[in-house]
This record gives structure tokens, sequence and C-alpha cells, in this order.
């Protein structure tokens, strides 16, 4: 039972971090209808600064976070003002590939100081592990947790309860609609990219001593996010988180109970399931286009 | 172009062995290769415009089919070609059928985890594909005569690829064709045509592997030792920058793309992160600033003949860009 229980706990770890990835990877299809491959590049960006910040430099680890969240957000935006914004209007197609060229050409620059060596992120806190019955828990799964149930809670707030919230939801459902009523739908364009890549640095940073460091690393997490994403339906916030976590409790039960060999193919076969059988996912609704 | 020109084109290539030093003949072989995998990716892309991560895994499922088939089971190159493009075709509608039905989302990220399916696959079914130690491919043989050598080969791939060609301008000049550019154009109005959109979606997904699947074969008898991370998510973006850089919708395109990009990356040979650079920012210029390629600007220029089909599809690109710059 307290293993079951373990096991859960370290799936609620990891879970909330792909639930932050597929969060990200859903304000911005929201937005723009953009699948965004590079969107493992902004977690990689973020978890490279804020290991930059905490080993070698051995800055405190808040301001650590702080420095991973802003050049994330930094870099996220000028991919959407450089790239993106030009190709807007554009088929599906030209805009997959331009966030695919995006993200192979910040994984190379990444190798560039870092090599392709492996790195590891030390622990975050050295606190004593949480006793929760015969349940141990270690500070740094339950500092994860928190650090991203609160970033969820901050999004939900900044869309439903804001100004920028109410706008960033008008130009999703429409886009002419709310130019008409004097909506800069630039700046909202911006405002997306900015917080969805905020909260991919900010789960680079949590994933780091978690996983390790490698220019790779975003794309196991771009999988992982979009299985999140296709299992919540695609497009559902809610359902993005989760999804994540589900997929991340099932990941852990799955490599305890039958091989670690199936935690690696996973979300592939979460996707091309959940695609074949229930395309909507658990929470969306089905596909009515307008002609 | 006209007839006469490409058999003149083609007997000077005849004549190239002749020319060229070995290493020269090795990179014009493997051009050549790429120019096929190309061609499968711009029929699905540039033609019926559907978006899919799957073709370096296609062109992997080809050069292992082959490569295994003839060095494991000893089984003949010719049957062995043939038989890489149908396994590739086979697996891709296994995965692909029922995601092609949904919107492209879903087939970007379904063929997404078919890729790295395969890959993961490459690399962990050791009893067959021998893991990441590779496979040894030998010189394709003829009957009873060995294509020995980088010149001798040549005429293997060049003889596959002047075929490959020549059926897909068959292709994309007959009704099919036109209902693959009718569907890239909107899909509605391709249905309100008449057109079996799902059907044709398929039937392109189907041709694009098979064409992938050959050039993965041809590519591993030129390169002759294969290596699961050979067909990742790198290889897939060069194939994109190949086929955008030659030019989307032009079977011309592929060529010139593969041409140019084969020889480019020998300049910054064993430097990943200036290769990935590479690419990843040319795709990127050339998505935002030449989305028709270099074919695109030449036939702009008027140094190269348009195809009528694809001039109508440029026509539309410059009609929807006015239309929503003026937004």
């Amino acid at each position: 039972m307290s293993e079951l229980l373990t096991l859960i706990a370290a799936g609620l770890e990891v879970g909330s971090l792909y639930a932050l990835m597929a969060l990200g990877l859903v304000l911005i299809y929201r937005t723009q209808s953009i699948v965004n491959f590079a969107h493992g590049e902004l977690l990689m960006a973020g978890a490279f600064v804020g290991y930059v910040a905490f080993q070698p430099m051995s800055w405190p680890f808040p301001v650590a976070l702080v420095l991973a969240v802003l050049s994330s957000t930094l870099l996220g935006v000028a991919v959407e003002r450089v790239v993106i914004r030009p190709l807007v209007n554009h088929p599906h197609a030209t805009l997959a590939m331009a966030t695919v060229g995006v993200s192979v050409a910040v994984r190379g620059a990444a190798r560039l100081p870092f090599g392709s060596d492996i790195l590891t992120f030390p622990p975050i806190i050295s606190a004593a592990p949480v006793f929760i019955g015969s349940l141990v828990i270690s500070a740094q799964t339950v500092l994860t947790i928190v650090l991203a149930v609160s970033i969820s809670v901050a999004v939900f707030l900044l869309i439903w309860k804001t100004r920028l919230g109410r706008e960033i939801r008008a130009t999703q459902q429409n886009y002419l609609g709310a130019k008409v009523v004097g909506i800069n739908t630039g700046k909202i364009y911006s405002s997306s990219w900015a917080v969805a890549s905020a909260i991919g640095g900010a789960a680079g940073v949590l994933a780091a001593p978690l996983t390790l460091l490698y220019p790779d690393m975003g794309a196991t997490f771009l999988l992982k996010g979009f299985a999140a994403a296709v299992l919540g339906g695609f497009g559902n916030p809610l359902g993005a988180i989760v999804g994540g976590i589900a997929i991340g409790i099932l990941e852990k039960l799955v490599g305890a109970y039958f091989s670690t060999y199936l935690i690696e193919i996973s979300p592939y076969v979460i996707i091309i399931v959940v695609v074949f059988v229930r395309p909507q996912g658990l929470f969306g609704r089905g596909q009515i286009v307008r002609v | 172009m006209r007839p006469a020109i490409v058999i003149f084109l083609l007997l000077l290539l005849l004549f190239a062995p002749f020319v060229l030093d070995a290493y020269t003949q090795y990179l014009v072989n493997l051009a050549l290769s790429y120019s096929l995998v190309c061609l499968g990716l711009n029929l699905l892309l540039g033609y019926a415009g559907q978006f899919s991560f799957a073709n370096a895994a296609f062109m992997g499922i080809g050069a292992y089919t082959y490569a295994l088939l003839t060095s494991r089971l000893g089984v003949p190159s010719l049957v062995a070609l043939p038989a890489a493009g149908m396994a590739a075709t086979a697996l891709g509608m296994v995965v692909a059928g029922p995601a092609l039905r949904l919107s492209t989302v879903y087939l970007a990220m379904t063929s997404l985890a078919f890729a790295e399916l395969v890959q993961w696959t490459f690399i962990h079914w050791s009893a067959v594909t021998l893991g990441t130690d590779g496979v040894r491919v030998r010189w394709p043989a003829v009957g009873s005569y060995v294509a020995q050598g980088d010149k001798n080969t040549f005429y293997v791939v060049l003889v596959v690829v002047a075929i490959s060609y020549w059926s897909a301008l068959r292709i994309v000049r007959s009704k099919l064709g036109r209902a693959f550019l009718a569907i890239r154009q909107g899909e509605t109005l391709a249905r309100c045509s008449g057109i079996d959109v799902e059907r044709t979606k398929t039937i392109a997904y189907a041709i694009s592997a098979f064409y992938a699947g050959i050039g993965g074969a041809l590519f591993a008898l030129t390169i002759r030792f294969i290596v699961p991370d050979g067909f990742g998510l790198v290889q897939l973006v060069l194939q994109f920058s190949m086929v955008l850089i030659g030019g989307l919708g032009s079977l011309l395109g592929g060529l010139v793309g593969s041409l140019l990009l084969t020889v480019m990356p020998e300049l910054l040979r064993n430097v990943e992160a200036y290769q990935e650079m590479l690419y990843g920012v040319l795709l990127v210029l050339f998505v935002i600033f030449m989305p028709r390629g270099i074919v695109g600007l030449l036939g702009r220029l008027g140094l190269v003949p348009q195809e009528i089909l694809v001039r109508g599809a440029v026509a539309y690109f410059d009609a929807r860009r006015r239309k929503h710059s003026g937004l």
C-alpha cells in the first residue's frame, strides 16, 4: 500500500511538470491555432539558465527560478514576434515547419556552450522528508508539486479574473471580433506566448533536478506534454492539467509493475491510442467546423 | 521540361562517373537518394499540403528493410528495393490511416509519436535491427553482377531515381495530382468538387511513404552503414529544409534542395551544433521570406517553366497573403 502511495506521489511530481508543459502548449494553440513544436526548447532554455544561476554562480534558488522564467519568456516572445507573427495566417504545415526549425536551431545553440554532455542539477532543498502516515515524501517532491500547483492556479486566475485574461479569451474566441472591439491582438499574441513560455521555463527549472540536463531534454517533455494535452482534449487547459497528472502517475505505475522500457514509449502509445479511440480527448467536445 | 532536354541531361549524367572523383561520386549518389526521400515528402507536404513528422521514419524503415533483407537474409537487391518501399507504406498506413481523418494537428502529433516509436524500435529491437551497433550494407547486386564501388552503384541509384521521378511526374499531372492540390487549397472546396478527401489523403500518404522508403533503401546502399540515430528529428529537419529550399510543390525543387544541402553539410561535418543551427535557421528564413524556394524564385524570374498546376497554387498563396496582410 505504501509502495503504491509512494509511486503515486512520484507520479504526481512528474505529472505536474507534464501538466505545466501541456498548459503552455494549449495556451498557444488556443490563441493562434499553432502547435508549438519548439515548446520543449523553452523548457530546456529555462532549465539551463536555472542551472547556470544555481550551480556555477551558486545564487539562491528563487533567483535562479526568476532568471530562468525571465529568459524563457524573452525567448518565447522573441520567437513569436520574429518567426510566428509574419506567418500567423499561413497554413498549419508552414507554421509547424517554422516551429520545428526554431526548435532545432535553439537546440544547436545550446550545444555550443554545454556540449552534448549530461549535467546534473542538485536537489533544490535539502530539508528533511515529509512523513504522512507511513508514507515518506522527499521535500523536493513536495516543493515541486506545490510550485506547479501554484503556477497553474496563477495562470487560471490570470485567464479568468484579469482584464488581460478576458482579452486573451476574446482573441481566442474570435480574432476579428476582438480586433473590432479594440483589443490589441498583437499584444495578446505576445502575452500568450509570454505566459506559455514562462510556464515552460518554470517547468524546466523544476524538472532539472528530476531528470538530467542536456540539450535534447526538451523533446521528451514536448512529447509528454503533447500526450497530456491530447488526453485532455487538445485546447482544454483543465484537461491538459488532468491529462498531465494522469500520464505522470500512469508512467510510474507502468514502470514499477511492468517494465521501465515502457516509460519511454508510454507518451507515444498514449497519443496514438487516444487519437484512434477518442480523438476529442477526455474533456474535449467533438470538432464542428463551420464552412 | 521538354523530353529532349531531360534525355540530354540523363545522358550527361551517365558519363558522370568518368569525370568525378570517388568522393564527389559518393556525394552525388547521396544527393540522389535524398532527392527520392524529398520526393516523398514533397508529394505529401508540397502537393497535398499535409504536415507529417513521419518522413524520416519512413526513410528509416526503408533503409532498415533493405539493409536487413539483403545482408541478413540474402534477398536480392532488386526484390529488397520495392520491399523497402512497401514496408514503409504498410507501417505508415497502420498509424496514419485513422489520423488522416482528423484535423492536421492530430496528424502532426500522431506522426511525431509514430516517428519516435519507430526510432525506439530500431534501438531496442536489437535481435533484429542490431540496435545501436548499426547494420552494414553490401554493395547492390543485379543478378550475378555486383555493383562494387560508388561509381557502379551510381547507375543503380540513377535508374531507380529516374523511374521514380518519371512516375511521380505522371502522378502529379494526373487527376489524382490535381486532387492533391485541390485538397491543399481547401478541403471543403475539394469535397464540394466531388473529391473523396479521406481516400485521396490516404493515397497521398501511401505514395509519399513508398518514395521515402525507396529513398531510404538507396540511402542505405550509398552510405553502407546505418544506425538508428540517422533517422531522428535532425534528419527530418534536414529533409524539410531540402524541400523548402528547393521548392515546395515542385518536383524539380526536391532535387535542387537535396543537391544543395548534401554538399553544404560537408563543409561543417561532425559539428552537430552548427548543422542543427544551420538547418533550423535556413528552414525558418525560407518559410518566412521565400516559401516557394529556389525553384519558385527561378520560375518567377522566368528561368524555369512553371507547371500550370503549380502556377495556380502560387496565385492562391499570393492572394491569401494579400488578403491577410490587409486585415
